[in-house]
């Protein structure tokens, strides 16, 4: 069986497949266990994320992304590494990747490793052969970083038990958004073997927290939690659909993270969008930014989107987007309001909002003073007052604050964009509104 | 002249407290003016030189003590808790001379106007967000040596990283990687303050400042250490996303002033 893992290839040239294999893979983030030095080995945990370094699309490169091997016997429509594919295929030896980790790690490249794979064989065989790699590196190299590493669905379930004790990080990708969505992308997974192991590693999570309130040394599973990821873009889904998706992974299965994936068309799929190589980047930031608000400030999806207006308005932020069509709440007096109000302001965000609570205790708040707090005043000062009054005379209305607002945008003094910031304006934009962005 | 008059008559000259550019210089000095007893209104502390003398301006000089030092931070700390200490570290760390009235100014609302824990959540106060401001930097620059700085292996096996941080950042630094790599031996060098943090296996880390000159040029690296970074460098360059790319990006969240002392750029 081990005939198709060739230790004969420079581990240069298995890093270049297996990284670029990997690099669809959206979560990267290290953030969510706190673990200090037990002396013993080299490696801790912050619970803040840490990004070492960033790739030439700006996005954070804070672990060592690789498969463990390209070799796949399923044929995912998405995916570059399908069987169907004539793609240069690799797979690492656990010591391998042992050593990219740790001499990686000691020189600060990396926060620690992210491990996916093709499928070698069978589900089992493939999660058998990763669990076999961290027992390696926890235990041999007595590594205390990071590791995030997938679940395989359909790999047997005492597998996915064992590298939970591994990680400080599981991942099971949920792929796309529906059911039918998944068996039209990925005909060999299903639905059901997803949420398996999603379910199972939720379990795992729980029990793990009882024995620790027992056992304070009880060994840990999975201590920064459960995220997945779900592809954008390929099919018509709504972001209703999507968002209410991500929303009930949060309240039923506890996930920390859901990450979104602008799709892109590697495989060059006629039948399928964006052939002409943009993913839909602006859209996915969207979806990230209302992420944000169910996770952070209390939102609800039925809040932001319904039925009858399913997606997001690209031309401003979610949150904006929700008190322009709720002015009723507003203006918002900052020195009275509760701290879940002032939580729905635009332009207020979850440490500004802390610090205006604290700080009013001292005395009355001025517009001179949210600034110092973070407050982004150019957004809030539509949906606020101090001490009674607004900072300009302004108009209560949708209209006119859209208005102001994407005039901003235009003239790049409004919302800062992660991407078009050097003219790289993402098309569906354009089409959207021509001349919204240009200037 | 009839001004000045008024104002000796009243008591009324500012004195300004000039002290070293270190947390034990800004330390002392708010000893010594505690140590005046004239109340702070008219006391002001300047870190570094006495330069735009000031008419009508009392000078006054303190050098950095270790006893008053450390009388101050168990003040602080007890009075203030951890968290305030902390920021009032980071600020007195950082590169904007202003920091020694900020500090000052703090202290002072915390103890003599007894704000205590809740000291740096006044940001009404001009000096106490100032003094935020000036400890988010430094923290900031920490947290971005913490994720940039790059050791090498030296011939021996032990690391070496090299760094050029605006703010004093090194202290800040050392104990996320003494915990780390507690079983390693590295060393960090802020080439800029010639000060250099030394970690040996398994003890406690210290700093040291350089007086000598450092023979940088005699550092022997590892026979691996080429081949990791070229498979590092490999690696950044292949997990980009090509139908994604953003250099702008790249360069807003990758300052240029880090990639110096990288191996990836
Ligand atoms: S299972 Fe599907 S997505 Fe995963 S590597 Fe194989 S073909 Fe790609």
């Amino acid at each position: 069986m081990e005939a198709r893992i060739a230790p004969q290839m420079p581990v240069m040239e298995k890093l270049k497949i297996l990284a670029a294999a990997a690099k669809y893979d959206v979560s990267c983030s290290s953030s969510g266990s706190s673990r200090r030095n037990d002396g013993t080995g080299i490696g801790n945990t912050l619970a803040a994320g840490i990004c070492h370094s960033f790739a030439a699309d700006g996005r954070c490169i804070s672990l060592l992304k690789i498969l463990f091997t390209n070799e796949c016997i399923y044929d995912c429509r998405y995916c570059i590494n399908r069987c169907s594919n004539d793609v240069p295929r690799a797979s690492f030896t656990p010591d391998e990747v042992c050593s990219l980790t740790m001499e990686f790690y000691r020189r600060n490249y990396i926060e620690g490793l992210f491990l996916s794979s093709g499928i070698l064989y069978s589900p089992s065989y493939t999660m058998e052969l990763i669990c076999e790699t961290l027992h390696k590196l926890r235990t041999v190299h007595r590594f205390q970083g990071y590791i995030h590493v997938k679940a395989i669905p359909g790999a047997d379930p005492t597998l996915i038990q064992r590298a939970g004790y591994l990680a400080d990080r599981m991942s099971v990708n949920l792929e796309m958004a529906t059911a039918e969505g998944l068996k039209e992308m990925a005909p060999n997974k299903h639905r059901k073997n997803i949420l398996q192991p999603m379910r199972q590693i939720q379990n795992g999570i729980t029990a793990n927290q009882n024995e620790l309130a027992l056992y304070r040394h009880a060994p840990h599973f999975c201590e920064a939690g459960q995220s997945t990821q779900m592809v954008i873009g390929a099919l018509p889904e709504s972001d209703y659909q999507i968002m209410s998706v991500a929303e009930n992974l949060y309240d039923k299965f506890s996930l920390k993270r859901v990450y979104y994936s602008a799709f892109v068309n590697v495989n060059g799929d006629k039948a399928l969008p964006a052939a002409a190589s943009e993913p839909p980047l602006l859209r996915e930031h969207r979806l990230y930014q209302a992420d944000w608000l169910l996770r952070f400030y209390d939102f609800r999806v039925e809040e932001l989107l319904t039925q009858d207006r399913p997606n997001f308005n690209l031309a401003i932020d979610p949150k904006t987007d929700w008190a322009v069509r709720h002015l009723e709440n507003f203006p918002v007096e900052i020195n009275r309001a509760d701290y879940r109000t002032l939580l729905r302001v635009p332009g207020v965000g979850v440490k500004s909002a802390r610090r205006i609570v604290a700080a009013r205790r001292f005395g009355s708040l001025r517009f001179e003073d949210l600034k110092k707090m973070g407050v982004v005043l150019k957004r809030a000062l539509y949906f606020i007052t101090c001490s009674g009054r607004m900072m300009y005379p302004t108009r209560l209305e949708e209209d006119y604050i859209v208005r102001n607002l994407t005039y901003q945008n235009q003239m790049g003094r409004g919302e800062k964009l992660p991407f078009m910031t050097d003219g790289t304006v993402y098309r569906q934009m354009s089409l959207w509104d021509d001349g919204l962005l240009s200037g | 002249m009839i001004i000045r008059d008024r104002l000796e008559i009243s008591g009324m000259e500012e004195k300004y407290m000039i002290c070293e550019d270190s947390p034990e210089g800004i330390f002392t000095a708010i000893y010594d003016a505690y140590a005046l007893r004239e109340g702070h209104e008219h006391i002001h502390i300047q870190v570094g030189e006495e330069d735009d003398r000031r008419l009508f301006a009392v000078y006054l000089h303190s050098s950095p003590d270790l006893g008053k030092t450390e009388k101050v931070v168990r003040t602080l700390r007890r009075r203030l808790g951890e968290e305030v200490y902390l920021t009032l570290c980071q600020a007195a760390a950082s590169r904007y001379m202003d920091k020694g009235e900020a500090v000052y100014r703090t202290v002072v609302s915390g103890i003599t106007e007894g704000n205590g824990r809740r000291t740096m959540e006044n940001l009404r106060d001009p000096y106490v967000a100032r003094c935020f401001a000036l400890a988010r930097r430094t923290a900031n620059e920490v947290h971005h040596e913490i994720e940039f700085l790059r050791f090498r292996e030296l011939e021996q096996g032990a690391l070496y990283a090299k760094i050029g941080p605006e703010n004093n950042v090194l202290p800040f630094v050392m104990p996320h990687f003494a915990d780390r790599l507690s079983v390693e031996n590295f060393m960090i060098h802020d080439v800029g303050r010639g000060l250099f943090g030394v970690h040996r296996a398994g003890q406690t880390w210290y700093l040291v400042s350089d007086t000598e000159g450092f023979p940088e040029e005699s550092l022997r690296w590892s026979r691996e250490e080429e081949k990791y970074q070229e498979l590092f460098c490999l690696f950044c360059r292949t997990i980009g996303i090509e139908e994604r790319e953003n250099r702008a990006l790249q360069r807003q969240m990758f300052p240029l002033r880090f990639r110096e002392y990288t191996v990836e750029f």
